[in-house]
């Protein structure tokens, strides 16, 4: 090479090294857009892949950017995002692998703290679901806590223990109710811990089916349960426990996820084919006040992949399904409230959570 | 838990005479006697002696492997890290691996841990893709789709010596110290003993930069745990020769090892991995050969295995058992085999084997593993081989039955399976005075299901069935020996396609929970170009140059997949290595150099999944002073971050230094 040509392509490298940015990405308008009014979903990722992300999809523009979380704070969200709320002014985002709790400023999108749970022996707790009251945001820990932090001054309070790896917790007149899967024990937990949130003490555990998941409370103080038995001879089940008399009772429901908005319960069910195919994919309606079935299937339109999570938005009362396929990303299909499809957006890998957000 | 790592898993007297022009002429007929047999292979076969090892940076027999065009190995980093080879795309289950004939095995995983084996003790390494050459084999020897064939050397009768040796000595970076101990004795021609024994031990400590994201994200210098190995190998053989060749040997082979197994990354979390693995594995194996008659020989085998995994955890998450976890996983297996040759007319040879075996597995956990079946299966092959072999054309065409049986204590046993799976092959001399071949083979194979695709916790499914293999291949290769200047070219290149249906995939229901199926079809467009010189400069010094590139197009070819026509995990586009070495008088000097292209982690092909490409490079310097040898090198010598498996970060630049005296 002459030395002209030489002196040129170091220039040209130069160049574009220091446009490198800008060289790769396609839009930064998309990639890193301006926070105002939609929602962001929480993508929890693949499980050891480090590849948790935030994806923000905006009602006006129509457009979802995969992942703000990295394009924000130029470093990726962690490994395993596995709960989200939104409390005050900021997102709060329990990222499971990682064990920490990020703290994310909901109109910038920037991480304003990261809180590494650990437990006494200052190893990792493992973070799994977020609810929030009276200030405070309470941590459910995998290793079988629970623990509190203060949303002012961003630090963590007393720790408290529960059950054997407690999962999906929530909040319903002053006490927190988590529950226990048991899921590393050689047979599993069949537990819902009861917390005072006053005393900050557990009170008591309440026996429902094996393997309790999900759960949610109605405006009445009734709390729903999925659980997953132990995915052999013991089936899962859907349950109720009545406000006030803790008393159990099983719903003939079969139920895989669901959210509850008003007096309605949105729930989203599917049955496995031969080869692990999600098929029959509804959404039911339940009226949680009078607890019977109103529909059995409010959607109509075509569901691709396995259905993973399901939020309703508490405003408009859209629906958001999201789906996954475990490998490649993941989709969010918004349902009006009679099931007629609205839009469809792509997220990350495996949509976990939506939480609503309105910077107007 | 999800399934974590399970893989778990003749003596070299150096003869370095004084005289270096003798051991120049010596290393010249063995090169050329392996340039022969490559050149001549009807199936592919690509060769590293103990010559071509020692011109390699190469501390374990993975590191020889690497170089072999055609070859992904999938490495989690590490001195006791676990390594995987895969061959020509279809998957590390479908390499097998014969140590002096005997193929090992795992029923549970499929794999089998190189490292059990030290490096030091092994005369020839091989890679066959197909089967091996030579047809008087064990039937189990037929029944992958590719073969690495790990041969211990034992000294040949000398009346001058009837005891050689050598203690070798080798510490370097990661606090390595890794002595070791070859003895060979023979007693008249008929007697002879070999023991082999070394020890390592190593801290595995290396500093290492991570990045929290892309290549611009956030990144720190971390340190990677956790991943010390305290391990000793030995081996020892008795060898009596009835006559000249007819001869028994004996072998006890124990490898025993306490390790901790680093784990991948998680961004921002800086626990220490706590998961410890400990290896014992023994086996023992006679093996009696007959080759006295040319007409008729015959040779059986006989073997013992047992191998016993001990797996620990240490995790706040296991509140039930006080914060640990404990696997126990113990397998048996005990192998029977014959294998005979015919020479009928002169040129065409017929073999016919039979080999049977037995296998076990027992596992016990204080968490896991409460419905376990206690899984049992026999095995059976019949294989019939025919050999036509002249100067100009060789024909080559096989059958293996394979037949199997399997039991569990509770629930349901996989079906016992039956299947005949051909291979044919050819091999022609294009001009007369040339040794230059064009070549072609077909075969069929399949791979049973392991033990863990069937009947692992919560994962397992009874009813997968065998993946096939479909190989085809076809290629040339050019041995010249009367060229100026050079002592010797060989050029051997070969273009395959292979197509595996019914590949085991495990499919997830969700995200912690995962089940084995039989989904995938993958089809493998490949090259494999490999090539080696060697130069005579001056009087007496030489330069060797090798070196092996692989083409791998291996794509998804599953109907309604998602993926469909992208490219499959770990499998790089392009990859080579390429080696040269520089013999001067009693020193020798060399550089390595790794190449490998752009992989994905994952099934989506883009940016998220996409593990950069990298070039290793290596040096060494040795010398040799009467009976001593030191050899010294320096291997990543530009300091480069790479991972083989993404979050798996490899080391960096490091060093090693070994020591051999000659008894």
């Amino acid at each position: 090479m002459t030395t002209t040509k030489i002196i040129s392509s170091l220039f040209l490298s130069a160049l574009c090294a220091t446009f490198f940015t800008s060289c790769e990405s396609k839009d930064d308008s998309v990639e890193s857009p301006e926070i105002s009014t939609g929602v962001f979903v929480l993508n929890q990722g693949k499980f050891e892949a480090n590849n948790a992300g935030l994806t923000y999809y905006d009602f006006a523009t129509g457009t979802a950017s995969t992942d703000v979380f990295s394009a924000k704070n130029n470093r990726g969200l962690g490994d395993t995002g596995q709960d989200m709320i939104k409390y005050g002014s900021n997102i709060y985002i329990a990222v499971y692998k990682s064990s920490i709790i990020e703290v994310v400023n909901i109109k910038t999108g920037m991480s304003t703290k990261s809180i590494p749970m650990k437990n006494a022996a200052g190893t990792s707790s493992s973070p799994r679901s977020l609810t929030s009251a009276n200030g405070k945001v309470y941590i459910v820990l995998y290793d079988g806590h629970v623990t509190e932090l203060d949303t002012l001054s961003l630090t963590l309070g007393k720790t408290i223990a529960v059950g054997a790896n407690p999962d999906a917790s929530v909040i319903v007149n002053n006490k927190l109710y988590v529950a226990n899967t048991g899921g590393m024990s050689a047979v599993k937990d069949s537990t819902i811990s009861v917390i005072n949130l006053s005393s900050f003490t557990e009170t008591k555990k309440i026996t429902v089916n094996m393997n309790p998941g999900t759960i949610k409370a109605d405006s009445y103080g009734d709390i729903y349960v999925v659980s997953k038995g132990n995915y052999g001879l013991i089936p899962g089940k859907f349950q109720r426990i009545e406000a006030g008399t803790d008393k159990v009772s099983d719903i003939d429901l079969k139920v895989q996820n669901f959210d509850i908005v008003g007096d309605q319960a949105y729930i989203s069910n599917f049955d496995y084919d031969a080869s692990w195919q999600a098929v029959n994919k509804t959404i039911a309606l339940y009226d949680v006040k009078n607890e019977k079935l109103l529909k059995a299937n409010i959607v109509n339109t075509e569901i691709l992949k396995t259905p993973y999570c399901i939020n309703v938005d508490p405003t408009s009362k859209d629906i958001y399904l999201g789906v996954s396929d475990y490998s490649n990303l993941g989709k969010m299909y918004c349902y009006a409230q009679d099931g007629t499809f609205k839009f469809s957006f792509a997220t990350g890998l495996n949509p976990a959570k939506v939480v609503f957000i309105s910077n107007n | 838990m999800l399934c974590v790592l399970f893989c778990n898993l003749l003596v070299s007297a150096d003869e370095y005479e004084n005289d270096s022009l003798h051991t120049r002429k010596l290393n010249t007929v063995t090169v050329n006697g392996y340039r022969l047999q490559i050149v001549r292979a009807v199936l592919p076969v690509q060769i590293y002696s103990e010559e071509d090892i020692r011109t390699l940076n190469a501390v374990n027999i993975t590191d020889v492997v690497r170089n072999f065009s055609g070859v992904s190995v999938k490495d989690y980093g590490g001195i006791g890290g676990m390594k995987t080879v895969s061959v020509r795309g279809m998957g590390a289950q479908h390499t097998g691996v014969s140590y002096d004939g005997v193929t090992m095995s795992d029923i549970q995983s499929g794999q089998i841990d190189l490292g059990r084996f030290s490096l030091d003790n092994i005369s020839e390494i091989s890679l066959t893709n197909g089967q091996p050459n030579d047809i008087f084999q064990s039937a189990r020897l037929f029944s992958s789709g590719g073969i690495l064939c790990l041969k211990t050397k034992f000294i040949e009768y000398d009346k001058d010596k009837s005891f050689a040796g050598k203690v070798v000595l080798k510490t370097g970076s990661f606090g390595l110290l890794n002595p070791g101990i070859y003895l060979n004795k023979t007693f008249g021609e008929k007697w002879a003993f070999n023991l082999s024994t070394d020890a390592i031990t190593a801290n595995g400590k290396y500093r290492f930069l991570q990045h929290y994201g892309s290549n611009n994200s956030l990144s720190e210098t971390l340190t990677r745990t956790n991943g010390d190995v305290k391990s000793i190998r030995s081996e020892v053989n008795g060898l009596y020769h009835f006559r000249q060749k007819e001869s028994i040997l004996v072998k006890a082979n124990f490898f025993g090892s306490e390790r901790g197994l680093p784990g991948s990354i998680t961004y921002y979390n800086s626990d220490d991995s706590q998961q410890r693995l400990k290896d014992r594995l023994f086996f023992t194996q006679i093996h009696y050969e007959n080759r006295v008659n040319e007409k008729f020989q015959h040779q059986y085998f006989a073997r013992f295995n047992i191998s016993d995994n001990h797996y620990t955890d240490k995790d706040a998450k296991y509140t039930d058992t006080d914060g640990i976890l404990i696997d126990n996983y113990l397998q048996k297996e005990y192998y029977l085999s014959s294998s005979f040759q015919f020479k009928i007319i002169d040129p065409l040879f017929i073999s016919a084997s039979a080999d049977w075996w037995y296998n076990d597995l027992n596992i016990n956990s204080n968490v896991d593993f409460k419905d376990f079946q206690y899984p049992t299966r026999q095995t059976g092959l019949a294989n019939v081989a025919a050999k036509y072999l002249t100067e100009k054309l060789t024909l080559g065409a096989s059958l293996l039955y394979t037949l199997t049986r399997e039991k569990v204590r509770t629930g349901f046993a996989s079906p016992d399976r039956e299947k005949l799976s051909p291979t044919v092959s050819f091999s022609y001399k294009l001009l007369e005075n040339k040794e230059l071949r064009i070549r072609a083979f077909f075969k069929n194979i399949f791979r049973l299901p392991t033990f863990n695709d069937l009947y692992y916790q919560e994962m397992g499914n009874h009813n997968l069935r065998p993946e096939n293999a479909n190989q085809y291949d076809i290629g040339f290769t050019y041995l010249e020996t009367e060229i100026p200047f050079l002592s010797d070219l060989a050029i051997m290149a070969d273009g395959y396609y292979n197509q595996v249906t019914d590949k085991i995939i495990a499919v997830p229901r969700d995200m912690f929970h995962w089940s084995m199926t039989n989904k995938d079809k993958v089809n493998i467009k490949g090259l494999d170009l490999s090539l080696k010189m060697n130069f005579k400069v001056g009087k007496s010094d030489l330069v060797s140059l090798k070196t092996n590139y692989s083409l791998q197009s291996a794509k998804d070819a599953t109907a309604g997949s998602d993926n469909l026509g992208e490219q499959i995990p770990y499998t790089p586009l392009h990859s080579g290595s390429g080696s040269v070495s520089y013999i001067h008088r009693n020193w020798e000097t060399g550089y390595n150099l790794m190449y490998s292209g752009v992989r994905w982690n994952g099934q989506m092909t883009d940016k998220t999944n996409r593990l950069d490409g990298y070039i290793i490079h290596s040096i060494f310097v040795s010398t040799t002073y009467k009976q001593w040898r030191v050899n010294a090198e320096i291997i990543n010598l530009l300091n480069t971050q790479y991972e083989v498996v993404k979050f798996y970060p490899m080391p960096r630049r490091n060093f090693r230094i070994s020591l051999t005296l000659n008894i």
